[in-house]
């Protein structure tokens, strides 16, 4: 079994701070996504965690060993960059074989071990061929290759997939999620695309100026962020967020005057709430509707259209100028310059206070995992 | 469709570009050369006429005793210098860059300006100043090694036919061991970071990254820094006259092909110059250093290819 445990990861170069203090947990077979903008740490901590550069403190530990001091290979760690990084004079049978021969491992062995790899990522074509004959996903699929034959304890990529274009990074993605069900090992993933972050992770980190901001299923994320940042990171387009003032509270429900002077309903935890707060409403553009009857209605006109098909995006402006986007259905004809009343469903709210942290939701929706109800389902 | 083709005017910007170039080029390199090759063929008899003798001037050089004892001294002599300059240059070049291009270095722009810097100097200078430093006499290498209790091992080394062309080479070394190292540090820091992460998740330790991954990688300029080395050495002339005159001495166990083709063509002291049998002497040298050139072509440079990091 290979948890890892990060206890109070720091790292500093020189002055400047750049983790301060990281603590996860990370379970043996879990898929771990960090995920934050850019510059906040996330590619700091994987190279932390493989151990090309040093911790300034705090300690790592790799399946209940500590290996602060340990060189990447002892610590069973192996690596998928994001350039793929292979080694441009090897063919691809001897990128992948590199660890294993610098390990001291006799040739039988290797060979068996790659071949192996290889047919797992139907590469076995290719064994002979130089990195610069290969095409962008097949290098990527070697990169992973290089690392599945050391059989590491823990993965770690490295935005993996932000060098394919989009159809192959879907595939790849799609092949990844595949090939951590076959391998079941542990996966640490750097990425700032939320959607690989949703669909791969049983857990996101998200990380924000060199601190874990939440950490949870992808679900949790999406129904309960805990602070202001995590709702705005997770989900696209981003959460809409308009300043309000505390009307009323009632027992499982606050009352809000939004800054257009609109009055809604928020169902949260109100006993941290006293009248005339400020907070923030937060509520995203696909829980908003056109038709004015899901409860709460606001009034807003519409500055651009944006028509993917299947949904459209409209850019909306409410009287004291805040910026909303709201997901309609891709039939809609509602167009630019147009005032609509808009409405949302009280339950799907999202409130924040002054300091940006949430607000408890009561009334929020599914936060289980497709392997959580398949069990659930199979008990019932 | 009908295509019609506009009759395209002589294009007279290749001419107005290509062509200062080309004539320079024509005047002072290649038609020198074109007119040493047929000097080489041509005896001058006493009144200044050039009379064509054909091979005759080579078979001279070749096996004349007297011609040939110089010249074969001379090739062995360079041959020497050339192998100084690769068994110490460019290892010590290849070793300084690898130090350079070590991330935990500090003052590295530092040390490189320095090690850089007599490469700028003239070789004369350098030349000077050393056989001044060297000096039995008045040089102060002599004391530095008694005080750091070497004394006995100092010699008159550029003096002694058995040392002083191992010295001349280790004085070009010095001056000329910055360009390897530019040249080398240059293509080091070429190569992604990346790629040397990823070795080292791979297992492997600092030399065995280098070897295995950064060596092959930086293999062609090493092949360059070679080549280059080769026909600056064959071509080496101004630090032997500077140091030990064109005589090449002690007894010319310094004499090169540079020095050589000096006296062969100028003449010097009691030996007359001779237009031809200079010419000759720098057509063996332009023979040399191309098929020196050809074999690294053929041999060395189709082996290695370069790769797109």
């Amino acid at each position: 079994m290979a948890d890892v445990k990060l206890n109070n990861i720091k790292k500093s170069y020189g002055n400047v701070n750049i983790l301060h203090g990281i603590d996860l947990d990370i379970k043996h077979g879990e898929f771990v996504v960090l995920v934050g903008a850019s510059g906040c740490g996330k590619s700091t901590l994987l190279r932390l965690i493989a151990g090309l550069d040093e911790i300034t403190e705090g300690e790592l530990q790799i399946g209940s060993e500590l290996v602060n001091d340990l060189p990447p290979a002892k610590r069973g760690v192996a690596m998928v960059f994001q350039s793929y990084a292979l080694y441009p004079h090897m063919n691809v049978l001897k990128n992948m074989s590199y660890g294993l021969k610098i390990a001291g491992k006799d040739k039988a062995f290797i060979r068996k071990k790659v071949q192996q790899a290889a047919k797992t990522l139907h590469i076995d074509h290719l064994l002979e061929r130089l990195p610069r004959e290969l095409s962008g996903g097949q290098r990527q699929r070697v990169a992973i290759g290089r690392a599945i034959v050391r059989d590491p304890k823990v993965f770690l990529f490295d935005e993996p997939l932000s060098n394919l274009d989009a159809a192959l990074r879907v595939q790849t993605r799609v092949e990844i999620g595949k090939l951590h069900q076959e391998l079941g090992a542990t996966i640490i993933y750097v990425t700032h695309d939320q959607t690989e972050a949703m669909t791969l992770g049983d857990k996101i980190v998200v990380m924000n100026q060199g601190r874990v901001e939440q950490c949870g299923t992808p679900l949790e994320l999406y129904q309960h962020p805990i602070t202001e940042f995590v709702a705005g990171f997770i989900g696209s387009p981003k959460m809409n967020f308009i300043a309000a003032k505390v009307q009323s509270i009632e027992a499982d429900h606050l009352v809000l005057r939004l800054s257009n002077g609109a009055i809604t309903k928020a169902f949260v935890d109100v006993t941290s709430c006293n009248l005339d707060d400020d907070v923030t409403l937060g509520i995203r553009p696909e829980n908003l509707s056109e038709d004015s009857d899901l409860g709460e209605r606001i009034s807003a006109s519409v500055s651009l259209v944006e028509q993917l098909g299947e949904a459209s995006y409209l850019y909306l402006t409410l009287s004291d100028a805040t910026e909303m986007v709201m997901r309609t259905s891709g039939e809609s004809t509602t167009t630019i310059g147009e005032t609509i009343d808009i409405s949302f469903n009280a339950e799907s709210a999202h409130v924040f206070n002054a300091d940006g942290l949430a607000l408890k939701r009561h009334r929020a929706g599914n936060t289980k995992s497709p392997a959580e109800l398949a069990r659930l389902k199979a008990i019932a | 469709m009908t295509t019609i083709r506009a009759k395209k005017a002589f294009p007279w910007h290749i001419v107005f570009f290509l062509g200062p170039g080309l004539l320079i080029y024509l005047t002072v390199s290649v038609y020198p050369l074109l007119d040493t090759l047929r000097l080489s063929l041509y005896n001058e008899e006493m009144n200044g006429d050039l009379t064509f003798t054909g091979l005759s001037n080579f078979s001279k050089l070749l096996f004349d005793v007297v011609w040939s004892d110089p010249f074969w001294n001379a090739t062995w002599n360079n041959l020497k210098f050339f192998v100084v300059h690769m068994l110490v240059q460019n290892p010590i070049g290849l070793l300084l860059a690898v130090l350079l291009s070590s991330p935990k270095l500090r003052m590295r722009n530092s040390y490189r300006t320095l090690i850089f810097l007599p490469t700028m100097l003239s070789v004369v200078i350098v030349g000077f100043v050393w056989q001044l430093l060297l000096s039995p006499l008045w040089g102060i290498t002599e004391n530095l090694m008694w005080d750091i209790g070497l004394g006995n091992y100092f010699d008159a080394w550029l003096g002694k036919e058995s040392s002083a062309l191992f010295t001349l080479s280790l004085i070009s070394v010095w001056q000329f061991v910055g360009l390897p190292m530019m040249l080398i540090y240059a293509a080091l820091l070429g190569i992604p970071d990346e790629l040397i992460d990823a070795s080292v998740v791979d297992g492997s330790s600092a030399w065995q990254t280098f070897y295995h991954i950064k060596l092959p990688l930086i293999m062609p300029t090493i092949g360059m820094v070679s080549i280059l080395t080769f026909v600056a050495n064959f071509n080496a002339f101004e630090l032997i006259y500077t140091v030990k005159g064109a005589l090449a001495g002690p007894n010319f166990a310094t004499d090169i092909m540079g020095t050589l083709f000096y006296r062969t063509f100028f003449g010097f002291q009691l030996q007359q110059g001779s237009l031809t049998m200079g010419a000759a002497v720098a057509t063996l040298m332009f023979l040399v250093i191309l098929v020196g050139v050809a074999l690294y072509l053929f041999l060395f440079q189709r082996r290695v290819q370069r790769f797109a990091l």
